[in-house]
């Protein structure tokens, strides 16, 4: 497996790192980067350092265009019957022809605010735990031989939330580069949610669960559903908006499940409105974005469309009890059979698969971070759930991270602020020539 | 529940009682007699009579074949709703315009070629390394990394709820911990008691013997050197056997599912659902 054949770059550089950063989270459904500078003199401001890209391929149906990557936000505005293709899949690049593709319209093109030279350039780059081992010797090939970057560190994303200052009150303030000493990350992301005991920054591996259940299973849940009334099935982007516009997570599933049963679709009967409502679809004419309101009986659908009721046409979908049984999934995954724990008894899982004396540190620093975990009662359920199962005696704290979906880029942003905590993590591409790709992952397992 | 209890006027259907209704702070379980797919013990006498009197009795084995049809059909589901992509379309990458990048598509050396020109899936990958796990005994060989040896947990605390998961050759199953932590862990009670909880345990466990303490740093660093575990082995476990049997949804309007069509096991909330299910739904499957 020698690395004689590989081309040579930037193997003259003097120092172990360079001065600037790319700190790129990898996700399954969007990209999080952006750069850091090798200076503690100031804190990363996600909100406009760390740039969000479409990590996939898009093609649409009706104007017969295929967008790749950052296009895809910059320069689609229909985006109906829009189909997709993603290099991530379960979590990891598995189709590397697609991601290499995005990486270079994000990464190399001039049109790019993130266009660098990764020749001057260290890598901060995240995957999913408890990955095929074939697949980090991939990414780590494709990151050196192909993108030549100076230096690189790879981990599971996960441990980059341990270098932000945790959201819980009264713990003592981080400096850049130091991680907190416990905290259990709850990652409820795209592909799946998983739960990473982490001490000072190191996963307890032993200990780490994966829920099958992410944002993708709810969107495509959400479609299914839908389509009982509605043709989506063609609509992933659509569906995916509803479900960020309209989803929420109920406090009393049984409850509210009642307040919107109409005894069949045919029913007369009046149901709480507060629950149900109407979503305007978008036609990307008039309608650029769809949106919610709320549910008008007076006026049925056939007539809005055909624009009877004296209004503008409109297409709507009146949505009721799938606003929260779907996201219902990821605290009950056995609504669709599926054989598993949700979410609280996942974190449970973990927690309790570590020695009894460590339960009261996790059980007191949950960290809810991830897309998925945005759902207004995400974090209310959450702790409700967690309170009720776990004996009395234990304090429990569930905390949601500021800005749950860029917080891992922030925690890599924190680290590679610090020259002395990022240096001993990453391998240079001197090293990598030198020593290959084996040498690399030990490296990255804490081996070396 | 808003109504009494339903009467209908099908023959293939009836109404399956509530066994149990459980409150807990959050959410509610509403328990459908029996287990979702074991039909055989749903059925009382008099109806499976009735069944067989309407022409269309099902023998034991038809019915058992009706619920490993449902359960493969629940995974089908679950493997469609976890995909990634969108269904039936191929999208292949556009000819590349002169944009930044130098290097071709093809790849810079040949272990990216190979990458690059790569066809498998994540199911690909996943079998091959547990393949490997199967032959060596080990994954990533080349690491030297040993697998992780899947042990039960320990079992007497009062919180376990965990099921260990037996192990069948796969990497499947089982939550291993270091066995040298486990039965050193109780004997330890010299290290630093500071943990957030830590006063509030104390104060209300006067009468536990055994006050969990930090592990100390040489069990700590056997936690952490612990090898990861491998897809398979991560994967959630069930819920425990005393948790509420799984709920079930009427298909029609996503309402509590009430009564069971007799014919395809679906479920339905009520007798408008029942006729919608009838109409457009119904599998109509027998053997
Ligand atoms: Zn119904
Ligand atoms: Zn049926």
């Amino acid at each position: 497996m020698a690395r004689k054949g590989a081309s040579k770059g930037a193997d003259a550089a003097p120092a172990r790192l360079a001065s600037r950063t790319l700190v790129l989270d990898n996700g399954a459904h969007t990209i999080k980067a952006g750069f850091s500078p090798l200076t503690t003199d100031s804190e990363p401001h996600a909100d406009a350092e760390c740039h969000v890209v479409a990590n996939c391929i898009a093609r649409s149906q009706r104007d017969k265009r295929t967008y790749i990557g950052p296009e895809l936000l910059e320069e689609c505005w229909d985006f109906g019957e829009l189909a997709f293709r993603r290099p991530v899949e379960k979590g990891f690049v598995v189709n590397w022809e697609g991601e290499q593709a995005i990486w270079e319209r994000t990464l190399l093109d001039k049109r790019s605010p993130l266009q660098c030279d990764p020749h001057e350039m260290n890598l901060i780059l995240t995957e999913a735990p408890n990955g095929p081992s074939v697949l980090q010797r991939n990414m780590d090939e494709m990151v050196f031989e192909e993108f030549e970057f100076a230096s690189y560190y790879r981990t599971i994303s996960p441990v980059l939330n341990a270098y932000v200052p945790p959201p819980f009150p009264s713990t003592p303030a981080l400096p850049s580069g130091t991680a907190a000493e416990c905290l259990l990350v709850v990652d409820v992301g795209h592909s799946h949610t998983t739960t990473t005991p982490l001490h000072h920054g190191r996963p307890l591996h032993a200990a780490c669960r994966r829920l099958e259940i992410g944002g993708k299973t709810l969107t495509n849940r959400l479609k299914e559903v839908l389509s009982r009334t509605v043709e989506v099935q063609k609509e992933d982007w659509i569906v995916q908006e509803i479900k960020e516009d309209v989803c929420f997570i109920s406090q009393s599933f049984s409850s509210d499940l009642e307040r919107v049963w109409k005894g069949g679709l045919k029913d007369p009967r009046d149901v709480d409105t507060s629950i149900v409502v109407d979503y305007v679809l978008p036609d990307y004419e008039a309608i650029k974005r769809g949106f919610s309101r709320p549910h008008d009986t007076k006026v049925s659908r056939k007539d809005r469309a055909l624009g009877l009721h004296g209004g503008p046409r409109e297409h709507i979908v009146t949505i009721a009890n799938e606003r929260f049984t779907v996201p219902e999934l990821l605290f009950t995954p056995s609504d669709i059979g599926m054989q598993q724990e949700g979410v609280a008894g996942t974190i449970l899982q973990s927690i309790y698969s570590l020695p009894q004396g460590l339960w009261q540190p996790f059980l007191a620093n949950i960290l809810v971070v991830g897309g998925s975990s945005k759902f207004p009662g995400f974090l209310e359920r959450l702790r409700s759930e967690m309170e009720s199962r776990v004996s009395e005696e234990y304090l429990v704290r569930v905390a949601q991270a500021e800005d749950p979906l860029k917080n891992v880029w922030a925690g890599g942003a924190r680290l590679a602020r610090s020259k002395d905590a990022l240096s001993p993590l990453v391998v240079t591409r001197q090293e990598y020539l030198e020593h290959g790709d084996v040498w690399t992952r030990r490296k990255f397992a804490g081996k070396v | 529940m808003a109504t009494g209890p339903l009467r209908f006027a099908t023959p293939h259907i009836e109404e399956l009682p509530t066994t149990h209704t459980r409150q807990a702070p959050g959410f509610a379980w509403v328990a459908v007699s029996g287990a979702q797919d074991d039909s055989s013990k749903n059925w009382g006498t008099a109806n499976r009579k009735r069944a067989r009197a309407q022409g269309g009795g099902q023998t034991e084995a038809q019915k058992e074949a009706i619920t490993a049809r449902q359960q493969r059909e629940i995974e089908r589901k679950i493997k469609e709703l976890n995909s990634d992509n969108s269904k039936d379309v191929q999208i292949p990458l556009p000819k590349r315009e002169g944009t930044g990048g130098g290097a071709s598509r093809a790849g810079k050396t040949s272990n990216t070629k190979k990458i690059l020109a790569s066809g498998k899936t994540f199911a690909h990958y996943l079998d091959d390394e547990e393949a490997e796990i199967a032959r060596t005994g080990r994954r990533d060989g080349d690491l030297e990394v040993q697998m992780p040896a899947a042990q039960p947990r320990p079992s007497k605390t009062p919180l376990a709820r965990r099921k260990t998961l037996g192990e069948d050759g796969s990497s499947t199953g089982g939550t291993p911990i270091p066995q040298s932590l486990n039965a050193r862990r109780s004997m330890d009670h010299s290290s630093r008691p500071s943990t957030p909880g830590a006063s509030r345990l104390d104060e209300q466990n006067e009468d536990q013997q055994d006050i969990p303490t930090l592990p100390t740093d040489a069990e700590l660093d056997v936690l952490l050197k612990a090898p990861p575990l491998t897809y398979n082995q991560a994967r959630s476990a069930p819920p425990p056997s005393n948790a509420p049997p799984p709920r079930r949804f009427c298909e029609v309007c996503g309402f509590f599912g009430r009564a069971k069509c007799m014919k395809c096991g679906a479920m339905t909330c009520s007798v408008l659902c029942k006729d919608t299910h009838d109409e457009h739904r119904c599998l109509k499957f027998y053997a």
